[in-house]
């Protein structure tokens, strides 16, 4: 049959199940009345234009929420999310679900512009957040809501406030003060080269006047304007009493530019504008990188809580009423309905169902609870209506604690006193204290103020960290583009060199080591068994074992007809009924069956899966979680450099031994909660290791943030790759392996160029203090010793992939 | 070559120079390069469609700084109304 795109989402689906509509001689095609109600309001509304705009783009297919719309206007959820401004006008930060496109992004935008009553809505198409300001009088929030879920999209608030619009800030000052420097910079090297061929064949001192002035209008706002960063990291550094790389620039570019303004207005000696920026601008772009790739951990934590319920639903005497959680008090009844996530610990006190825990455990598994079963929240309530009593307020519930714990850690984190950072200090100090016993000898000696400040400047000049700055940057930068070709995600430059110097590697045991979905590994087929049958009846549910029988149905045969079954009923933690033209399908684990009375064998280490038909036994399945591919060897060869290996995971003692054994991991954790993981890892630092931690749900997430190096998988849950260092996008444990080679072998390239820029100067700054350094010979000199840095990074390019098999 | 014409021609160069990066200046704090993909669209989506769109959006702020200075008079004018006697 004909696969049809559908006129709304793109997505293309059978041509049977096609709702079909005539417009115009046009045929439309429809995959749910989602589509086809959101085409019909666009198109009324006047903007159909959007599907021109969204060319072959896929959709989510819309779907109609119009439940918890109240929720919007509620009390507890106004404190919290909504500002109003000066203007008495509300507003609110939101995140937009389902945007795939610009054509979204120009969608949402438009309609809520017809929205009467809004006043401003601008939505980042990089990070799919919203903000929206509108007039309390005229419209509710529920209202806006309303209308962008009308359209096919959902949003949720975010309280902005925490560290993102400080980070935004920061990135646009400097951003600002770039331009002005890149600026300056420029055009006073065009009119310096005048200076230069002047030098050398003769100008008078008219035009050597005029240059002068113009080079001292543009290199004033760089200094202060742009260089306005270095004098303040050179204020507090002596407010600390630390001299930093800092006063160096500062005091460097200072002193350059007094002397030059001395030299410009008694017609003496040569300007050093041209170095005065020159400093600034490079160091300056340095420091821009490293705040342009300042992690967005706070992008997901908003998700996190954004997405857990405000109010809960209570019970007193029998009246339920909603309250919120903030009022929730130790020992209050609460009911929970399928889907709803638990935003307060507690225990069960009437009902039973399955738990989806994979947040705080990392398994995918649902776990079957019943009554005086303790609920943890952060948990996703499946298949039934629960009471629960809860033992905790919100404040100390596991969620929110959580939460707290890794906006805490995120903030703390650790860092390794970089090698670049401890040897500039050093240097600094004894570049400055160089400059000033030159200008007193020189002084002494000579008895001319004028030479001897000239050649105290000039050694500060010569001493212009350039090589020193870039000995770091240009080596990591090579190291970090390297590292990307191979899949391996870098976020910030100083991280290979934490990563460098790491004896200790801590891996997550599912979706780390193992696939963290259930694959079939054994097969039993007996008679009457249909694939297609088995395939309809999986279908209906969500469980990963299901899913795992799905992938393997589809792996074993080609094609398999659709068929549609009758009465499905799912039950729960155990299994689907159905049934197809008057056959009985039973499919789901040993209980299920023994409870209807059939014969099996229901020993295995792994999960099991039976399909039943009218009571007879036609297929038995185990499944297990498998091992990555390639994960021992890995894990052998990164033990072998050395780094000592753990594993720690949340699942029970047995199955992580049985993996720790297969991949050769001697050190093993077991059943940790996230906190505790956390706390592992920090013990571990107490001990004096620099930990390196690879995980991938949400679970590991604060572990993932206490680390030195958080190394996340690029399949993994949002949280854990936002707050991670590292990203692995081909998932693949010889990644881990080769992230490590890649980070020695740029550590040392680093320590190389260190080396060279100091020598550099042991040679260049003598000679400096001789006086024998003329404006040429420095700028010469300057440029030959960062090509030789350049150089020498290169190199890593080169020898890197020969050692790499 | 005279001075002046020297003086002239950096004077003019960097004046017009100057205006690029003020502009720009301007373009960084209005926001206008906060998101990247978003500003690449802009040109693809520049019709007078979008003009329209930024009118009847600009004419919706006014309105409503106009209503809130409104009703701040009104306020006042109620704090400082004296019956007459």
């Amino acid at each position: 049959m004909a696969q049809i795109a559908c006129t709304h989402c793109n997505l293309k689906f059978d041509d049977s199940v096609m709702i079909k509509e005539k417009e115009n001689d046009k045929e439309l095609n429809f995959c749910c009345k989602g589509c086809q109600g959101v085409y019909h309001l666009l198109n009324s509304e006047g903007l159909g234009t959007f599907y021109d705009k969204l060319g072959d783009t896929t959709l989510q297919p819309a779907s109609q929420i119009s439940e918890d719309l109240e929720k919007f206007d509620l009390e507890g959820f106004k404190n919290k999310y909504i500002k109003t401004n000066e203007d008495e006008l509300s507003e609110i930060h939101l995140i937009i679900e389902g945007i795939h496109c610009s054509a979204c992004v120009w969608l949402n935008e438009k309609v809520l512009h017809k929205t009467d009553g809004v006043i401003e809505a601008s939505i980042n198409y990089t990070n799919n957040k919203a903000k929206v300001v509108w007039a309390p009088e005229e419209v509710k929030l529920s209202k806006i809501i309303e209308t962008i879920r009308s359209i096919g999209y959902n949003a949720y608030p975010y309280d902005p406030s925490l560290q993102e619009e400080r980070a935004t800030k920061t990135r646009k000052d400097y951003y600002s003060r770039i331009l002005v420097a890149v600026f300056g910079t420029m055009n006073i090297m065009w009119i310096a080269i005048a200076h230069y061929a002047g030098y050398f064949t003769g100008m008078q001192q008219n035009f050597k006047d005029i240059l002068n002035v113009a080079e001292f209008i543009l290199a004033t706002p760089v200094l202060f304007y742009s260089g306005w960063i270095f004098f303040r990291g050179a204020y507090y550094g002596f407010k600390n009493r630390i001299v930093n790389m800092d006063t160096l620039v500062a005091s460097g570019a200072l002193s350059a530019y007094i002397y030059s303004i001395y030299a410009m207005t008694t017609q003496r000696g040569e300007v050093y504008f041209d170095s005065v920026v020159m400093i600034i601008t490079f160091v300056l772009v340095g420091k821009y990188l490293e705040v342009l790739s300042k992690k967005h951990a706070v992008d997901t934590l908003d998700g996190l809580m954004g997405s857990t319920p405000t109010e809960v639903t209570t019970l007193k005497d029998g009246i339920k009423s909603l309250v919120s959680i903030e009022n929730i008090q130790i020992g209050d009844i609460i009911e929970l309905k399928p889907g709803e996530k638990v935003v307060i610990d507690g225990i069960i006190t009437s009902g039973q169902g399955s738990f989806d825990e994979s947040s705080l455990t990392g398994e995918n598994e649902p776990l079957y609870k019943q009554n005086s079963d303790a609920i943890l929240s952060g948990s996703i309530c499946l298949d039934s209506v629960v009471h629960y009593e809860a033992s905790k307020d919100v404040s100390s519930s596991l969620l929110t604690s959580i939460v707290n714990l890794l906006e805490e850690s995120i903030t703390k984190k650790p860092h390794i006193e970089q090698l670049a950072n401890t040897i500039s200090g050093y240097f600094s100090n004894i570049i400055l204290l160089i400059a000033l016993l030159t200008l007193a000898g020189w002084y002494y000696w000579n008895g001319s103020f004028e030479t001897a400040l000239i050649v105290g400047i000039s050694v500060i000049v010569i001493a212009c960290p350039c090589a020193l700055g870039l000995a770091t940057p240009m080596a990591t930068l090579v190291g970090i583009s390297i590292a990307a070709k191979r899949g391996i995600l870098f976020k910030e430059a100083t991280f290979l060199e934490t990563m460098a110097k790491s004896k200790l590697l801590a891996l997550d045991k599912t979706g780390t080591i193992t696939e963290g979905k259930p694959s079939v590994v054994n097969a039993e087929l007996f008679e009457g068994f249909d694939p297609a049958l088995l395939l309809a009846l999986v279908e209906t549910s969500n469980h990963p074992i299901s899913k795992g029988i799905i992938s393997y149905l589809k792996k074993e045969n080609d094609t398999l007809k659709h068929i549609t079954l009758e009465n499905i009923k799912s039950i729960e933690a155990k299994g689907i009924k159905a049934s197809h033209e008057s056959k009985k399908l039973l499919g789901g684990n040993a209980d299920l069956l023994k409870n209807e009375g059939i014969e099996i064998d229901g020993n295995s280490e792994n999960s099991l899966f039976f399909l039943a038909v009218d009571n007879k036994l036609v297929a038995r399945f185990e499944l297990t979680d498998t091992i990555r591919e390639g994960a021992k060897e890995a894990i052998d060869q990164i033990q072998k450099m050395g780094i000592k290996v753990v594993m720690l995971t949340g699942d029970h003692k047995q199955s992580a031994h049985k993996v720790a054994k297969e991949v050769g991991i001697n050190e093993i954790h077991a059943k940790l909660l996230p906190q505790e993981k956390s706390a592992l890892i920090s013990e571990f630092q107490n001990n004096g290791e620099i930990v390196v931690m690879v995980g991938d749900g949400v679970n590991d997430a604060i572990a993932l943030a206490q680390s030195n190096i958080a190394i996340a998988m690029g399949q993994g849950a949002d949280v854990a790759i936002n707050i991670s260092d590292v990203v692995l996008l081909d998932e693949k444990p010889q990644s881990i392996l080769e992230a490590y080679k890649i980070s020695r072998r740029t550590f040392r390239a680093v320590k190389e160029n260190l080396g060279f820029s100091l020598l550099y100067n042991v040679i260049a700054v003598p000679l400096a203090v001789m006086g024998f350094v003329n404006p040429l010979i420095a700028a010469l000199s300057m440029s030959l010793s960062s090509l030789v840095v350049v150089g020498n990074s290169m190199r890593i390019k080169i020898i890197k992939f020969k050692d790499n098999s | 070559m005279s001075e002046s014409i020297v003086i002239l021609m950096i004077g003019v160069s960097t004046f017009l120079g100057a205006l690029g990066l003020i502009a720009l200046l301007w373009g960084v704090k209005t926001g206008q390069f906060d998101d990247q993909s978003k500003f690449i669209d802009a040109a693809r989506y520049d019709g007078e469609d979008e003009l329209r769109d930024a009118a009847m959006m600009q004419d919706k702020q006014d309105e409503q700084k106009k209503k809130a200075r409104q009703k701040k008079k009104e306020k006042e004018k109620q704090k400082n109304y004296m019956p007459p006697d």
